[in-house]
């Protein structure tokens, strides 16, 4: 008898309430987003209790739940407030904050009871005798650290029946998150308090010194590629079945300072993929269309991190990059008429007639055209559609929805 | 009472710290803690406990580590050998290792050292309130707030005031994979640096072991000129890390601390003899090293 498969929540990160909108429409289960404080993206678009109140909304009529991350590892005085806060966003209908230091976790547990918590990657929980301790004190769900392997995590769950979210794309770390102050030593920023100034990434000269100071460079000094940090960012697109077989409730896509290009991009590809190995597991069969779907979007080379072995320099970014294919976001479909066989569309990004573009929707939908014939606000032809945010009607070919995204390549 | 606790590399340098007036040695195996600068196997540690117990001196054992399933597996059987040689504490970065603790009902006493996580009075008293007797705090703190957490701390506070600071732990090669991307056999050298890009003379040191690669800040710390503000705040646990300072050039630095804290103990503590102890300080430290008071004298808004 094989044993009934659990659904996993895609999970999708939402720096904007328009990011909130579009990750779910795309088909995330949920969303992470930010407060004004005690978050790890300073620099990311935060929520105000307004947004997060018409996020919730928008989440609920979805079917969709909304996370706060409250990561951020305290100071004397940062924790001001913070009582209020998970107060506030528990009556707005938040459905978990997620944490790493104990004495909010401790804050959130005696001002807001309620509010369920989830314990951070930043805390680096890497063993089931540490999820067991984070049950213990009540929490729901532990993120996983990036550093644990596919077994580990069949390992865990065979020891522990609390929640495990696990990620499955986008940027990381190269340290133990949280076990890292380079940016505080070398930037003046906290890492550890949203303040990250990615030192890791940096290139530096890499030497041996002798008891007197005497250096000497380990490489001749005209060696090209000096030592660095960079991780590769990490795609699990190829092995998401592995985590659907071994238990895992929540699928993390990496990601609130991100588009809502890649937003949407990314939350489709993965929903199409837990949707179709859930419905048929016995014969689900990977699409390539899926890869190159997520390649559109890709930053950096993908890999897939510490989940099949400890990574190594193929999973650094040394040397020259290969240069992986750009398409541009150029804008969203307001409406389409079935009559005209014409969409409204906003611009994004410039386009021209004659230009080929892609449009994307929900459920993995595409239609690909060249654009023959387009109008202004006025109803005028144009040859460009040049002013941001402008409206343009756009002759279609085949059908397109509306909140369905328009791309091409650069 | 001031604690005085100091890293051991050898027998023998455990000797002469405890000869020289440590309060506490802390000792282990780098299975189970980080960036010791020995690892220490069960016959020595049993060794090294015994001798300290000998001399009335204390023995902390290293299990900081982030521990993997395949550790956390053998940690039980290593804290119920710690229990029987009668180590006087443990050091815990892994909440699962409070678990089994708890879970097993050990007669073992644990600081909880998570290296870089421990940043406020709340947070030192979560974990007093689960069992540890006190907390390591993060070198990233500066004096206003390691006074207000040791206000504020219901266990006594430790603090870094000589040695290395790692402000960097990752579990990958980072140094194997350089060396592989350049298709050059990895040096065997154990004295690797790194400089910030524009910044040629700072000198990062790094290196890897069994629990990833770790790197430490281009200055060592040396807090010696501020001990007796640190005393009248009352953190009075100091730690000093002979990782890369061996030998007896050690013994001689950690022997000044002694010196130091009996000053403050009889209140004889007087600028003069701070400035003479200091000096030598600058002298035994390893020549191409550089020390500084790390976050000491930055004001809490500098790094934010």
């Amino acid at each position: 008898m094989r044993k009934k498969l659990k659904k996993p929540e895609v999970l999708a990160p939402a720096g904007t309430l328009e990011k909130l909108r579009t990750a779910i429409h795309y088909g995330a289960d949920a969303v992470y987003i930010g407060g004004n404080a005690y978050g790890l993206r300073s620099r990311a678009g935060n929520f105000t209790y307004e947004e997060m109140q018409d996020g919730v909304r928008f989440a609920k009529e979805n079917q969709a739940h909304v996370y706060v991350a409250a990561n951020m590892v305290a100071h004397e005085g940062d924790m001001e407030g913070a009582g209020d806060f998970f107060r506030k966003i528990r009556d707005i209908g938040i459905r978990a904050v997620i944490v790493s230091d104990p004495a909010l976790i401790e804050i959130c547990v005696t001002e807001a009871p309620g509010l369920p918590i989830h314990l951070s990657t930043q805390s680096s929980a890497t063993n089931y005798e540490t999820l067991n301790f984070w049950k213990n004190e009540g929490l729901e769900r532990v993120v996983l650290a990036r550093e644990v392997s596919m077994d580990e995590i069949k390992e865990i769950r065979q020891h522990t029946d609390i929640e495990i979210e696990a990620f499955i794309h986008g940027a990381m770390c190269i340290s133990y998150s949280g076990r890292c102050t380079l940016s505080n030593h070398m930037s003046a920023r906290d890492a550890n308090r949203g303040g990250c100034s990615q030192s890791c990434r940096w290139k530096y000269d890499l030497f041996e010194m002798d008891l007197t100071g005497k250096r000497q460079t380990v490489f001749s000094d005209d060696a090209d590629e000096p030592f660095s940090m960079s991780a590769v960012d990490m795609s699990m697109i190829n092995h998401i079945p592995d985590f659907i077989e071994n238990g895992v409730d929540s699928l993390k896509i990496e990601g609130r300072m991100k588009s809502i290009h890649y937003v949407s991009t990314v939350s489709n590809v993965y929903r199409s993929i837990v949707d179709a190995y859930c419905n048929d597991p016995h014969n689900f069969v990977f699409q390539q269309v899926w890869e190159d779907e997520l390649w559109k979007v890709a930053q950096r080379e993908l890999a897939t991190g510490f989940y099949y072995g400890v990574p190594d320099e193929k999973q650094q970014l040394f040397g020259k990059r290969r240069k992986i294919p750009v398409y541009k976001f150029i804008g969203q479909v307001l409406n389409y008429d079935e009559a005209t066989k014409i969409a409204t569309v906003q611009q994004r990004n410039s386009f021209s007639v004659g230009d080929e573009v892609e449009f994307y929707g929900p459920e993995f939908t595409h239609v690909y055209q060249k654009i023959n014939k387009m109008w202004d606000e006025s109803g005028e032809l144009i040859e460009r559609a040049a002013h941001p945010m402008m409206t343009v009607k756009i002759e279609m070919k085949q059908p397109v929805k509306a909140l369905d995204m328009m791309r091409k390549r650069k | 009472m001031i604690e005085l606790i100091a890293t051991a590399e050898s027998l023998e340098q455990a000797e002469a710290l405890i000869n020289v007036g440590i309060d506490t040695l802390y000792v282990g195996e780098d299975r189970f803690g980080l960036r010791l600068p020995t690892s220490f196997s069960q016959a020595e540690l049993k060794e090294i406990t015994d001798l300290a117990h000998r001399n009335q001196k204390n023995v902390c054992v290293a299990m900081n580590a982030i521990m993997h399933n395949d550790r956390i597996k053998l940690v039980l059987p290593y804290m119920e050998f710690l229990q029987d040689i009668g180590v006087n504490s443990i050091t815990v970065g892994d909440p699962g290792v409070i678990h089994l603790l708890k879970t097993n009902q050990l007669n073992l006493s644990y600081i909880y050292d998570p290296h870089t996580m421990v940043t406020s009075g709340k947070q030192v008293n979560f974990w007093a309130k689960r069992g540890a007797v006190g907390a390591v705090l993060a070198r990233e703190l500066t004096y206003e707030e390691l006074t207000a957490i040791a206000a504020e701390a219901m266990v006594p506070v430790e603090v870094l005031v000589y040695g290395a600071t790692c402000i960097h732990h990752s579990k990958r090669p980072l140094v194997t994979n350089y060396f592989n991307f350049m298709k050059v056999q990895q040096t065997d050298s154990n004295n690797l640096y790194l400089s910030e890009p524009k910044k040629p003379g700072t000198h990062y040191s790094v290196y890897e072991d069994i629990n990833g690669t770790h790197i430490f800040n281009t200055d060592d710390i040396n807090l010696l000129p501020y001990l007796e503000k640190m005393y009248l705040a009352n953190i009075k646990r100091w730690k000093l890390d002979g990782i890369f300072t061996p030998g007896e050039h050690f013994v001689n630095i950690v022997s000044l601390f002694v010196k130091a804290k009996k000053a403050l103990m009889k209140d004889n503590w007087s600028q003069s003899l701070v400035e003479q102890w200091n000096e030598q300080i600058c002298k035994l430290h390893p020549q191409q090293r550089s020390l500084d008071e790390g976050f000491f004298l930055k004001d809490p808004d500098e790094v934010k």
